[in-house]
């Protein structure tokens, strides 16, 4: 792969790591010349289709192919008959449950939408068209279609998910301000815009997937574990991904139905999920349901937060979406208790959207503080500095950084807060009427270990390669920036290659950790590979820097010279000529010295066994965000739009700032969406879901969208990762949806309590 | 359906023979039969615009577009718009400088509707960009940067367009 160098634009720390360099793989991208999952011209090529099912819940009794198999083109049907020979793989934590045998293709119908047949042919068009004519027949059994569905019960306690200190019922009886509110949520998809699908290739006992992934390693594993083989055996190709989001993290039933079909046919098989079949092939954000009680002094200092939730889970998995993440970390307050169920229903297993958790918390305690704020007649800006936490009330650790002060005040100033006036409804211009809301937002810091290797080539460019992935966070930039940097060379002569699970080990690309596990896992290698080149120009015969005396040797702007000037001063192509040597690699991990044998290496890039939590150390840490909205309401009709919004954020040091403020706008602008548009909707007759497609499934175009001010109030967190940065990908959506919810009440007196906030509901 | 027919289609000036089923889409046959990747495949439903190309000049959704109906008419692609050497178009370098993308997928049907926006007269003001850009979804959100880059974009074209015109 050529990664051809960008042009450059500001001054020269552009290429340094804090620089505002454009995006690194930006021409590829711009001229077509990206190349995702589906875009590798592979021989012989047979392409699958899958068939989904038409009821939530029941048993397969026959599937008649007849008709599918005699139609042109076809190669193969595969149904829940057919035995693939899958074994169960291990979970994210790389617990291997009981050895059992694992149907992608079941009998058992746990949800509408659920894959369990597939067409395979020599054409997509053919593929596509056969599998219309397979035939299944159900025996129904009555299914559970929603949360709110009567028969969906209160759901199960998760007792891992139970937190409290003080106590927390006495001390809400006894307050002398309370509010007490519910809060909805519906289910939300990513809706990525590179559809899921794979190409598998298998080569004798070898098997090669493209397919886009935000893990190459882990999904590498669990695809090895389904098909019994080893672990190298696998390889993941996935250089570009059109956008993840958490939802593609793992492989999926799809995937293994590609793979045992390419197996099957000996011949590579390539399965495209469509973009309605997206919507069920794995789980957006759960649909979710909190109740909160405030109780405070009566001049509005917090003195117990109760909160309870509810989320939707599949009947087959308990996935809580932690309604409770961000309720016990955002206030100072001395008495809480928080506890969550999940409600299983039939429908695909939720998974990890943009701030999991997080994003709905934050929608909870962020709307329920200013119910208590309007309540006491106080300014809801003022509320929060009120109630500010010194300290991590829940864990009783300090924060490590903690600006969140700054990014109310400065954000407040920048959005020109202090002209709001108090009263709902009390700001219009003409028939529109204007309301201003806050919210704020949090996401922790995750930590995990990384591999990476430094290649110094003859012709003098470096090599950065890791199995790590660049969804469009901006991963080959920065690490480019920060090899540049550590090693002393221009960006210019700088190639970055990602995205392959044969290259060095790496954590996920999700929970906001990548950046900060590989930057740090790049720099070592870095620092390790410019120690090497002076190490060796000083000692190497044919150095001419062998008999200068010197002692020690800089590397600067790509030259090798004494670090007391004069002598000779050499490019890396040249020093590379004079040691004769072709190439120097540098291999360098972030794990601990005492855990780093091949099966800790193994467990540390394919499990999150070595993931460390926010509060695993001393401290507490954690990414901040203040959001500011304004909205403009039509006050006949009730349609809402945002005019404004300014939001600044606590994520420490920025490795590019250029890519972090897209990144920001990004979360917020997906947060607008959630407030806004975004509904799953579930068919009651049949638990199908609806709106399974982007032009009834809304998210947010380019004219729903204001222009967006985005503030870092940040500073270097050198306990969060090696080089201070925070998380920055995930925060920006947190606390977005509680804001617009905000400003819609400050504009019009009413209050919405459930998502999205749609003109009905002003009515 | 097994029948296939002939067709050669004139793509970013050049000529290309094959033979498709007849129901092959002009985003399919791009992709799968002419190695031309770069024009995306994001809902196959006419809603996202990740398919964009120019027919004729205009901007049309090829997963909507049957490639037989193409025949005799000049479609051009992402592929068709940088430069023989390499060099960038205005628009496509003004994404970069304003980074108006993140995970790329979207971009290549951005990048061609941007170039009709401002052909069909669209790019006035940052409203009018808004409106005229709204057929193409980005997840990424890269939205304020798409606008601020048509707007550089129109201002780089426009005074090109009217110098050729002038002379």
């Amino acid at each position: 792969m050529t990664i051809m160098p960008p042009r450059k634009h500001g001054d020269a720390s552009d290429g340094m790591v804090g620089g505002r360099l454009t995006r690194f793989e930006g021409s590829l991208k711009l001229t077509g010349a990206a190349t995702y999952a589906l875009e590798y011209p592979i021989d012989n090529l047979a392409h699958a289709a899958l068939v989904q099912s038409t009821i939530a819940a029941g048993r397969v009794v026959s599937v008649d192919v007849t008709r599918a198999l005699a139609s042109p083109g076809v190669l193969m049907v595969l149904t829940p008959e057919d035995d693939l020979g899958l074994r169960v793989s291990a979970d994210w934590q790389g617990n291997r449950p009981e050895d059992k045998p694992y149907h992608p293709l079941p009998r058992e119908v746990q949800f509408n939408g659920q894959s369990i047949a597939a067409v395979i042919a020599e054409s997509r068009e053919q593929a596509t068209e056969a599998a219309k004519l397979v035939v299944v027949t159900y025996e129904e059994t009555s299914p559970v279609m929603s949360i709110d569905d009567p028969a969906a019960g209160e759901g199960k306690l998760m007792d891992n998910l139970t937190i409290g200190w003080g106590d927390a019922e006495a001390a809400l009886a006894a307050s002398p301000v309370r509010i007490e509110s519910e809060y909805s949520t519906p289910r939300e998809y990513h809706c990525a815009m590179e559809p899921h699908g794979l190409t598998a290739k298998w080569d004798g006992d070898e098997l090669t997937i493209w397919e886009p992934s935000q893990w190459s390693h882990g999904m590498a594993r669990m695809y090895a574990e389904w098909f019994a083989m080893d672990y190298e055996k696998v390889r993941i190709i996935s250089p570009y991904i059109g956008g993840g989001f958490g939802s593609k993290g793992q492989p999926l039933a799809y995937g293994a139905v590609a793979v045992a079909a390419a197996r099957k046919l000996g011949r590579p098989v390539q399965l495209a999920v469509t973009r309605p079949q997206n919507f069920t092939s794995y789980g957006g954000r759960a649909a979710t349901r909190q109740t909160i009680a405030l109780g405070a002094s009566e001049d509005g200092v917090l003195q117990a937060i109760v909160h309870r939730g509810r989320t939707e889970t599949s009947v087959y998995m308990d996935y809580p979406e932690q309604t409770g993440a961000a309720t016990p970390i955002l206030y100072k307050v001395e008495n809480f208790s928080s506890q969550s169920r999940v409600v299983p229903v039939n429908t695909v297993t939720p998974g990890a959207l943009r701030g999991p958790g997080k994003n709905p918390s934050a929608y909870g305690i962020e709307s329920a503080m200013e119910e208590l704020a309007y309540k006491l007649d106080m300014d809801p800006l003022e509320l929060r500095l009120k109630n500010y936490a010194d300290h991590d009330y829940q864990s009783g650790k300090p924060w490590s950084t903690r600006m969140l002060r700054e990014a109310l005040t400065q954000g407040a100033a920048a959005f020109g807060w202090e002209k709001r006036s108090q009263q709902p409804r009390s700001m219009r211009d003409g028939k529109t009427l204007i309301g201003w809301g806050i919210g704020c937002g949090t996401f922790p810091v995750i930590r995990a270990p990384s591999e990476a290797m430094i290649r110094v080539l003859a012709n003098g460019r470096v090599e950065v390669v890791s199995g790590s992935i660049d969804m469009g966070q901006g991963t080959y930039t920065i690490l480019a920036q920060t090899a540049a940097e550590a090693l002393g060379v221009p960006v210019s002569q700088v190639d970055v290659l990602l995205g392959d699970s044969r290259m060095p080990g790496s954590s996920i690309a999700g929970g906001s950790m990548l950046a900060g596990s590989i930057t740090g896992a790049v720099h070592k290698a870095a620092i390790a590979a410019r120690d090497e080149l002076i190490g060796l120009a000083l000692n190497e015969t044919g150095s001419p820097f062998r008999d200068t005396g010197a002692n020690t040797l800089s590397l600067v702007g790509g030259r090798i010279e004494a670090s007391r000037g004069g002598g000779p001063s050499l490019s890396l192509q040249e020093l590379m000529q004079a040691l004769g040597r072709d190439e120097l690699e540098i291999r360098r991990n972030t794990l601990a010295e005492n855990a780093q044998t091949p099966d800790d290496q193994k467990q540390a890039w394919t499990t999150m066994s070595k993931v460390q939590g926010p509060t695993s150390g001393d401290l507490s840490m954690h990414s901040w965000a203040a959001h500011f909205v304004e909205v403009r309401i039509d006050e006949d009709f009730g349609t809402i739009r945002v005019s404004r919004m300014v939001s600044a954020f606590d994520c420490g040091r920025l490795y590019n700032p250029k890519l972090v403020e897209s990144q920001w706008k990004g979360g917020i602008i997906m947060g607008i969406g959630q407030a806004l548009l975004e509904e799953g909707v579930v068919d009651p007759r049949n638990g199908r879901t609806i709106n399974s497609n982007m032009a009834d499934y809304l998210v947010p175009t380019n004219a729903d969208i204001p222009d967006i001010e985005v503030i870092s109030v940040g500073v270097p967190d050198l306990d969060a990762s090696t080089l201070g940065g925070k998380g920055v990908g995930e925060v920006g959506i947190v606390g977005v949806a509680p804001a617009i919810a905000n400003a819609v009440f400050h504009a019009t007196g009413k209050r919405i309590r459930d998502l999205p906030i749609t003109l009905e509901k002003l009515m | 359906m097994t029948r296939t027919i002939h067709l050669n289609l004139d793509i970013n000036g050049k000529g290309y023979d094959l033979d498709v089923e007849p129901r092959v889409t002009l985003l399919d046959a791009l992709r799968d039969h002419l190695v031309l990747t770069g024009t995306k495949k994001g809902c196959d439903q006419g809603q996202c615009g990740a398919c964009t190309c120019h027919v004729d000049g205009r901007r049309v959704l090829s997963c909507l577009t049957l490639a037989a109906q193409v025949e005799g008419r000049q479609v051009e692609t992402i592929e068709g718009l940088s430069g023989a050497d390499g060099t960038l178009h205005a628009v496509q370098a003004a994404f970069l400088e304003q980074d108006a993308f993140q995970c790329g997928y979207c971009t290549p049907g951005q990048i061609m509707s941007a170039v009709a926006c401002i052909r069909e007269g669209h790019a006035g003001s940052d409203a009018e960009i808004r409106e005229y850009m709204s057929g193409n979804l980005c997840r990424c959100g890269a939205y304020n940067s798409i606008v601020a880059a048509v707007r550089q974009a129109a201002q780089a074209v426009v005074p090109a367009t009217k110098e050729m015109a002038d002379a």
